[in-house]
Order: C-alpha cells, then sequence, then structure tokens
C-alpha cells in the first residue's frame, strides 16, 4: 500500500496547493476535531471545577451554607498557626524523599540484574511486576495492616530468630515507615522502564569500554548511567506526583486519622480531613491548591536541573 | 507489532456495544429515583434488622417507596457531607449526637416539632431524652437508644487474678488499686488490667464532671483548665508506667471501634465503650463480658448522663418529611418497627417499647438493659451542647493522649497543649 | 527472550556457570520475599480464623477449608457476585471511553498541525499533576445538577472526554515513533485524517492500545474514591466498596473470610496479568521510556 501512494506524490500536492488559507482552515478543523473529547472534558471537568476551588480557597465555606469571601485568609492561616499543615507537609516530605530515591534505586538494582540476559527472565519480571499491579487496593491496604500488625507476619518471622518486633503501624517511629515499605515493594513499574531503557543502549560501547580496561563500577558510571538518564529523569517526576498525591494507603492503615500522633498523616489525608472531618471545604481548597504548587515547584526543579544531569545524545 | 489484537469488526462490534450497554442497563443502576432516600451508618446485622423493618413499614404503606443506604463510620461523614453540599441531602438520616449540632447549626435539619403529636408520637420518651436531641428548644432527632458510657469487664480474667471486679461506686483511686492487685496476681501474659482510657474524650467528660466540672461551658468555650487536663494525663501516665494499662503502642491499634479494642484484642481485662456497643463488643470475644458505670469521686457529683446512641433525623431539604416523619415512628415507637431493630442501636428511650422487646432478648441484651435501668437514677444533668469544632477537640484528645503516651511530651505539657489548640480550635469554628 | 542475551559482553564473569547461580538464588530471594505477602494472604483464606494470628508465618495451613469463600461471597445482604457484575460493567464501559478518546486526542497531538498545539499539550501535561481533591466538590454539583449521583455514569463518562491525561500521553509517546512517512503518504493519496487515524495508526497501534486497555481497566477496577463519594446504594456497589463494608462489617473473626474475598478480588487483575504480560510490558516498555 506504501508503495502504490509514493508513486503519485506530485499529483497530490497540486491538489493541495489552491489555498493555503483553506488547508489552514481545514487543519485546524480536523485538529480540533480530534482533540474535541479532550477540550470538552478539559472545560468541563477539570478546568471548571479546578477554577471554583480556586475561587473557594479564598472563602469561608463548610460546606453547607454560601461561601463567604475571606481573602488570603486561609493562606495566612495555613503558614501562621496550623501545626497541623507543617506536620503534614513534615510526613509527606519524608514520605517523598525516602519512598522515590528507594523505590527507583531497587528498581534500578534489580533491572541491571534482570538485563544480563538470563534464563527464566519473563518469570522473575513477571513476579516482581505483580505488587505494583495490585497496586493500592482495599486488599493490599488491609494486608499491609495485618502484615505489620504486633502479631502479624513480620513479627512472627523475627520471632523465630529470637526479636521481640514492635507494633510497626501503630508506633509513632516506625509508622510512616511501613508506607515506605509498601511503596517500595511495588517497584514493578520504573523497574521495567529501566528495562526498556538498558535495552537501548547499544552494546558496543560495553565492548569498546571493556577492551580499554574499564571496570564494571566505572562502566556502570561511564556508560549506563548517562545514557540511562533521561529514563531516570521520567521515572523519578511520574514517581515524585505519584508519592505526592498517595492517600489510599495512609488512609487505610490509620483509618483515616493519620495516626499515631500524626505519623501518617499524608497532606492529602489531612486534605480529607479538613473538607470531610470538619467540613471546611474553603480552607481544604487552599490545602489543594497549595499541594499543586508544591507539585509544580518539584516538577520545575526536576525538569530544570536535567540540564546538569540529563544525557541527550541529539 | 502488526499484529492486531482483535478483529476490525469485533473492534467495531466492541464498540457499538459499548454505545448500547448504557441503555440496556438504564433502568437498573444508571437512573435516579425519586423516593424517601435513607441512610445510616453501621455494619451488616445493624443492616439486616434495618432492611427487615423497612420492609415491613413498605408493606403498610404501599404509596412510600424507600431506598437505603449504609456504610462504615469512617465513610460515612464523608459521603454525607458530600451529598448535602451537593444538595443531594439524604431524606432519612442517621444522626450522632455531636453531629446534630453542627448539621443542625447550618440549617441542614429540619425541626420536628410540627410533626409531634401527629406522625411522630414520643411524648413517653420523657424530658430527658427529648433535650437529648434538641438544639436551643428545637427537636432535631427521634431518639434510637439510650446510652451511657460503661466499663466493660472480663469477670474470667478479673476471677482468675482474685481480684473482685469494679462495680458501681467505685473511686477512681479505687480503680488504679484493683489494676495494681490485678497486675500483682495476672497469669496470662501480654494481658493488662486495663485499656488506656486517657484517649476517651466520654471518660475524660465523666472524670470532669464528677468534680463538677465539664467539657464545655454553656457558651461554647472549655469547661476545664490546663492543670485539670494535665492531672488526667497524669493518671494514666502513672498507670501506664506502672503496667496497670496497656502500653501504649497497643492502644495506638485502637480505632474506636469494638474490633480493634485491646479487650477484644486479648490485650486487658477492661475496656471502655458506650453501653449500646456493649453486645458487639460481646459478639467479639469468647469470654464473657459484663458492664458497669465509669468510677467515681467521694462525694463528686454524678458523673453520667444519657445521651442518644443516635438519633434519626430529616432533611432540611426533604421532599416527603410528613412520610418520613411517620417512618421514623414506625422505627422508634412502633412495636412491630422497634422490635425488628431490637437493641442493635441502644435501649429504647420509651418505657412501653423496651417491654415489648424484653421477651425477645438474650443475656448480653438484658444486661444492658438492666444497666440502664440500674443507671437511671444516679444520671446527671444534661451537658450544654457541645460547639462547633468539639469534633476536632476530640481528635486533639486522641492524638495528645498518644503523645503522652509515647512520651513526646509531658502529662503537664500535654494539658497545657490540649487547652492551647481546643482554644484555638473553638475561637476559629 | 533472546534479545537480551549477551547485552553486556564487556562484564562477562570469571566463572559464568557460578556467578550465574548465585545471581539466580539473589533473584530466587527477593521474589520469595516479594511474593510472600500475597501467598500469604491465599494461605490465609484457606485456614480456620483463629490460626491466623499468634505467631504463624507460615504459608501452609494445619487444615485447609474453603468454607471462607462462601461464607464470604455470601456474607452480606447483596452477595459479592453482584459487585463482581457491577464492576466489570463498569471497568469495561470506562476501558473503552479511555482508549477510544485517548487515542483520538493521542493522534491531534502526535499527528496533526493546528493553532495552540503546543499550549494545549502542555496544559494536558500539567493536569496530570493535578491531585483529584482540587475538583472532587466542584465535579460532584456537576453531575449532582445532571442528576446523575448514585449511578455509575460519574465513574464512566469521563473517561470518554479523556480526562486522564496519562493515557493521552502514554499514546502521544508512541504514535510519535510511527514512521510519520505512512501517514504522509497516505495524506498525500486523499486520506482525511480521520481514515489515517482509523486505518494506519490504531492498526499500528495495538501494542499500546492495549497497554492502555489494560491499565485502564486495572485502575477502573482497583478505584475506591470515586465510587465513595457517587456510589450509594449497595446493590450498585463495586467490589472495592463491597470489600471496604465487608471490613465494616466483620470482626476479628472473620479475618479469613475478608482475606478470600481480597484475594477474589484480585482474581481479575491476575488474570488480566497472566494473559497480557507480554503486550503490557512491550506496551510500557515501548511508550514510558522515549523523551
Amino acid at each position: 500500500m506504501a508503495e502504490q501512494t509514493l508513486s503519485r506524490p506530485a499529483a497530490a500536492r497540486m491538489r493541495a496547493s489552491p489555498s493555503r488559507l483553506g488547508a489552514a482552515m481545514r487543519r485546524n478543523g480536523a485538529g480540533y476535531l480530534f482533540l474535541a473529547p479532550w477540550l470538552l472534558g478539559f472545560f468541563l471537568l477539570t478546568l471548571g471545577p479546578a477554577l471554583a476551588s480556586l475561587y473557594l480557597s479564598f472563602t469561608d465555606f463548610d460546606l453547607l451554607t454560601t461561601p463567604e469571601f475571606i481573602g488570603a485568609q486561609n493562606y495566612v492561616r495555613m503558614v501562621t498557626q496550623d501545626p497541623k499543615f507543617a506536620a503534614s507537609m513534615k510526613v509527606t516530605l519524608l514520605y517523598v524523599l525516602l519512598s522515590v530515591p528507594l523505590k527507583l534505586a531497587f528498581a534500578l538494582a534489580v533491572a541491571m540484574l534482570l538485563n544480563r540476559g538470563m534464563q527464566g527472565l519473563p518469570v522473575y519480571r513477571a513476579i516482581f511486576y505483580l505488587p505494583s499491579l495490585l497496586g493500592t487496593s482495599v486488599a493490599i491496604a488491609v494486608l499491609w495492616r495485618q502484615l505489620f500488625a504486633s502479631d502479624g507476619l513480620v513479627n512472627s518471622l523475627l520471632a523465630q530468630i529470637g526479636i521481640e518486633g514492635p507494633s510497626w503501624i501503630s508506633n509513632p517511629n516506625y509508622s510512616l515507615y511501613t508506607l515506605v515499605v509498601l511503596s517500595v515493594w511495588q517497584f514493578g513499574s520504573p523497574m521495567i522502564i529501566f528495562l526498556a531503557g538498558l535495552r537501548q543502549i547499544p552494546t558496543d560501547m560495553y565492548e569498546a569500554a571493556s577492551l580499554d580496561g574499564a571496570s564494571p563500577t566505572r562502566q556502570f558510571l561511564r556508560i549506563t548511567l548517562p545514557l540511562l538518564s533521561p529514563v531516570v529523569f521520567f521515572n523519578l517526576v511520574i514517581q515524585t506526583i505519584e508519592a505526592f498525591k498517595a492517600f489510599t494507603p495512609a488512609f487505610i492503615i490509620s483509618g483515616g486519622s493519620g495516626g499515631p500522633i500524626n505519623s501518617t498523616l499524608f497532606y492529602t489525608l489531612y486534605l480529607y480531613q479538613e473538607a470531610f472531618g470538619y467540613f471546611r471545604m474553603g480552607y481544604a481548597s487552599a490545602l489543594a491548591w497549595v499541594l499543586v504548587i508544591i507539585i509544580a515547584i518539584f516538577t520545575a526543579i526536576s525538569f530544570l536541573s536535567t540540564k546538569y544531569w540529563v544525557h541527550h545524545d541529539d | 507489532m502488526t499484529t492486531p489484537l482483535m478483529g476490525r469488526r469485533r473492534f467495531i462490534g466492541a464498540g457499538m456495544l459499548a454505545a448500547g450497554l448504557p441503555l440496556l442497563i438504564g433502568r437498573a443502576a444508571l437512573a435516579q429515583q425519586s423516593a424517601i432516600r435513607m441512610i445510616w451508618w453501621g455494619g451488616d446485622e445493624r443492616a439486616r434488622r434495618t432492611e427487615a423493618a423497612v420492609a415491613l413499614f413498605r408493606e403498610k404503606h404501599p404509596e412510600i417507596s424507600i431506598q437505603t443506604e449504609s456504610m462504615g463510620w469512617d465513610d460515612y461523614w464523608a459521603r454525607l457531607a458530600t451529598q448535602v453540599a451537593g444538595g443531594n441531602a439524604p431524606d432519612f438520616i442517621q444522626m450522632d449526637y455531636r453531629y446534630m449540632f453542627e448539621y443542625a447549626r447550618r440549617g441542614a435539619l429540619l425541626p420536628l416539632n410540627q410533626f409531634l403529636g401527629n406522625e411522630l408520637k414520643i411524648a413517653d420518651f420523657g424530658e430527658a431524652n427529648l433535650a437529648s436531641c434538641s438544639m436551643d428548644g428545637k427537636l432535631y432527632g427521634g431518639n434510637v437508644g439510650v446510652n451511657a458510657y460503661t466499663l466493660l469487664l472480663d469477670g474470667a480474667a478479673w476471677d482468675e487474678a482474685g481480684v473482685e471486679m469494679p462495680a458501681y461506686g467505685m473511686t477512681w483511686d479505687g480503680f488504679a488499686e484493683k489494676c495494681a492487685a490485678f497486675t500483682e496476681a495476672n497469669q496470662r501474659p501480654r494481658v493488662f488490667a486495663t485499656a488506656d482510657g486517657s484517649c476517651q474524650e466520654a471518660l475524660f467528660e465523666a472524670w470532669l464532671r464528677a468534680q463538677g466540672k465539664a467539657l464545655y461551658t454553656p457558651e461554647g468555650t472549655l469547661g476545664f483548665n490546663a492543670e485539670d487536663a494535665g492531672r488526667w494525663f497524669a493518671y494514666w501516665a502513672e498507670m501506664r508506667d506502672a503496667g496497670y494499662c496497656v502500653p501504649a503502642d497497643v492502644q495506638a491499634l485502637y480505632k474506636f471501634s469494638p474490633e480493634t479494642s485491646p479487650i477484644v484484642q486479648r490485650r486487658s481485662a477492661t475496656d471502655f465503650g458506650h453501653s449500646n456497643q456493649f453486645v458487639a463488643f460481646q459478639m467479639l470475644v469468647d469470654a464473657e463480658l459484663s458492664l458497669t458505670s465509669t468510677p467515681v469521686l467521694p462525694d463528686g457529683q454524678p458523673p453520667q448522663y444519657f445521651k442518644p446512641s443516635q438519633m434519626f433525623s430529616i432533611s432540611s431539604k426533604a421532599k416527603d418529611p410528613a412520610a418520613t416523619a411517620r417512618l421514623i415512628n414506625f422505627l422508634i415507637a412502633e412495636p412491630e418497627g422497634a422490635k425488628l431493630l431490637g437493641l442493635d442501636r441502644g435501649v429504647p428511650a420509651s418505657a412501653a417499647i423496651r417491654d415489648v422487646i424484653a421477651s425477645d432478648l438474650d443475656e448480653p441484651g438484658r444486661k444492658v438493659v438492666r444497666f440502664i435501668s440500674d443507671m437511671t437514677p444516679q444520671i446527671g444533668m444534661l451537658p450544654p451542647s457541645p460547639p462547633q469544632g468539639a469534633g476536632e477537640v476530640n481528635d486533639t484528645i486522641i492524638r495528645i493522649s498518644q503523645e503522652v503516651g509515647f512520651k513526646a511530651v509531658t502529662p503537664e505539657q500535654g494539658g497545657a497543649n490540649l487547652v492551647d489548640e481546643a482554644t484555638s480550635i473553638l475561637g476559629r469554628a | 527472550m533472546t534479545d537480551a542475551s549477551n547485552n553486556m559482553p564487556g562484564l562477562q564473569p570469571k566463572h559464568p556457570r557460578l556467578t550465574s547461580t548465585l545471581r539466580h538464588a539473589l533473584l530466587i530471594a527477593v521474589c520469595f520475599v516479594m511474593i510472600y505477602p500475597i501467598l500469604w494472604m491465599l494461605s490465609g483464606s484457606l485456614r480456620p480464623p483463629e490460626e491466623l494470628f499468634g505467631g504463624d508465618a507460615g504459608l501452609v495451613p494445619s487444615q485447609v477449608t474453603i468454607s471462607a469463600y462462601p461464607d464470604g461471597w455470601f456474607g452480606l445482604q447483596i452477595s459479592f457476585g453482584r459487585f463482581f457484575v457491577n464492576s466489570l460493567i463498569i471497568a469495561v464501559l470506562s476501558t473503552i471511553g479511555n482508549v477510544l478518546a485517548a487515542s483520538l486526542v493521542a493522534y491531534a497531538f502526535a499527528r496533526l498541525r493546528f493553532f495552540g498545539q503546543r499550549f494545549w499539550f502542555a496544559l494536558m501535561l500539567g493536569t496530570l499533576m493535578l491531585p483529584y481533591h482540587v475538583t472532587l466538590i466542584p465535579q460532584y454539583v456537576l453531575f449532582r445538577s445532571l442528576d446523575m449521583v448514585n449511578t455509575w455514569w460519574p465513574l464512566i463518562l469521563p473517561k470518554y472526554f479523556a480526562v486522564d491525561a496519562f493515557f493521552i500521553f502514554l499514546m502521544v509517546q508512541f504514535f510519535r515513533g510511527i514512521p510519520r512517512e505512512l501517514d504522509e503518504a497516505a495524506r498525500m493519496d486523499g486520506c482525511s485524517p480521520w481514515r489515517i487515524y482509523w486505518k494506519i495508526i490504531l492498526p499500528l497501534s495495538m501494542p499500546v492500545l492495549a497497554t492502555a486497555a489494560i491499565f485502564s481497566f486495572i485502575w477502573t477496577w482497583e478505584d475506591f474514591f470515586g465510587p465513595l463519594i457517587y456510589i450509594s446504594e449497595m446493590r450498585n456497589y463495586t467490589v472495592q466498596l463491597g470489600l471496604r463494608s465487608f471490613i465494616d462489617s466483620s470482626g476479628t473473626s472473620s479475618w479469613n473470610e475478608l482475606f478470600a474475598m481480597s484475594v477474589l478480588s484480585l482474581v481479575p487483575i491476575f488474570l488480566i496479568f497472566l494473559f497480557f504480560q507480554r503486550l503490557l510490558i512491550e506496551g510500557i516498555a515501548t511508550t514510558g521510556m522515549k523523551r
């Protein structure tokens, strides 16, 4: 089919030439026609509601009575008089800064192990991918709560080597880490993306390097990491955003409270509490917008930093 | 890569199916019905009982159609708030004592006074049980169950330790002594004399009321000071340090449901709860439980009062409030309906209804009814209505009790923090 | 998987067999840790409830009983069968919507030229960062005014408007990798953009369409928050909501039933994974990592 069409390019060009303006119009028309579903959805389901909530963030709105405009008071309160805002921000940042690098490092390590052409690769890959597939379903959160219960699986295993484990999820010193472990456990999808990235690195680069006597560590630092950096970047951005938005595991593990002592009070959980627990929809909207800004800042920093570490070969 | 997953024709077929399917299922789930919409929180047992009662009501009033929804406590308030905010409030709302004020204050509930004596015949509930469902002299809900706060006791565990169980009239110091004796003689590994009560707002309230204080004043400010709160946390800190009550990381597993409580988890011989939860606690453990009132002070005030375990309210946007009121009356004031609900939501306020259901009760049920009857003469005044923000103050008590428990702050500091934070919450609301 | 062999000839170890054994041992150990919790849940659903806790970390039940499955299945007023059918309908309709809408939009971004393209594309990517909490209440009010609360529409309809930018992004990445000569030739030949989309791009994009479909299905299946807010009657519940009610209504006494229902709720996802593993992984690998 391709050959046939290629034989008549000139005729087609002649047909298209008469009116450049008309062609542009037609092109735009087609473009917007295809874009239409998203445009509709964007304005009705995303932008409209988002603007509405932006307005609400400047009001005192308890869900039941009419919103009352109060200027920037919600935002001022957040930074000056709200210890829970600070606490939840700390928990969330800690979670992001711990879980994302650990997850990516783990994913990369396993991907490198798997990449060295081995038997049974699909089986390993499948097993490693399974947990992230099961994702945030209620069943997994239930399972996690039981694993780390004081008489749960983890402590049973520890008991066999003579250690009496703490009650992981109800001890504020450990509870957040159980959620970090949950996140790292689900390292499957960045791993698969890493695997794909590793495949694209030309093998002759390694051959040349090993002829020059470069050690595996050096090869990793000089070849693998630079060539993989766009993939690392992609994973970093996606996982960071996801980590900021995490909600269900903390919600189910703490029973919605973010406890004990706010130790699992994810920012989204705090937002949810303010909105639906305390009827402060205006304040919750302000919290939501601050989250948007924070995510945007993190993403922007990631993008700006790319010129220092992300390798572009073209 | 070019192998198609499915043939083109089949792909198009699937698309057409997708377009047609909504039409097929349109009648079932995709259409909205107009009827009395009824919503409550609670478990499966409650759902079965309520559905049975509603079915009977439908039989008697075929002209009224009723649509029911139920869910767990945690999800309930988020869902209700979204529905009310969306202008889609259910007509029939199961209300909680504290939330009643939040919703009534915002005009989301309909005053029921207009139905009294007509659709709603609840005069025999008594003044106290009507007052506890009222705000500013207006009735906002039908009392579904009379409730008091209790100590829950595992009798066998106390017997085994050779200590007489806590009973009515025991003082707070007496309670601590009993726990000490229990701890001394206890043979059961990992079991403590009592759960940690410092996170229980209602227990704190009982302790305050015995001293003639309260959680809140009629003006809606705090009814206690930093020193009071500090002494409360200090009492429990001593219990904890001495090993009388469960350690902080065990108590932190408690999510304010019977299932997660230390006594059900077999970590304590004593726990705390509202009397309407007693049957649920009993169903979860093999040991026979009993219940008694909270400790008192020598020459102190009566610590307890009856509050509604739940109430049935009507949305201010209800389409047919009169029919909804009739349904409420059927469930709480007519023998046929009330019998089907049983004790699940608490002991009925009406003595006549109590007599009707008495014959169907099992042993735990009888214990609860007896407890409420025994308590009646000992009961104190109803406290002023909780101010806006009371729910958040409760959460703060829980958090600070954990901070003290895990020794992040001293009891004195915890007391001071509680008063500071609570004052700021109340000032803001 | 011959393509993966000899990928790093520079790293040929001195004792190939030994290191290979070691590597397998390491991988098997990691695998075991990874799936132990899931196996434990499976075995937990097969044992009597009192055996679940109190120090037994083993996977082999002392006695196997499957009674938790029927007990759990009919444990609520409405059986889990209903919830599965509901979830299935919602997930299938959502999946179709997502794939159709996202591929249309992605085609516009990847292949057509129109005014404001870069702007809209940036905006589309921007929505990836928006937490759903921001739009929750206004969206609810919107669906309420359309009389769609307590129906499945709020869960399904947005998918037909490609609100999940992730899928658009995924497909744009893939479409860009399809040689341009193909559709340019077709255009010269007088093919309309629609025909190019339908006859050239879509048939060549089966891996990414399959990936999007699979993810779409799984995510809709697992969604908890949406149904929680919008679905109120139990007969319209999804599996996740059913599971949640199950936690609420059953105490510590029936953990085995909860585990049994949890296991069942994961079965569809597991089956999809089993059958479409290759497509899924190929789909992610060929799209996610490109710039």
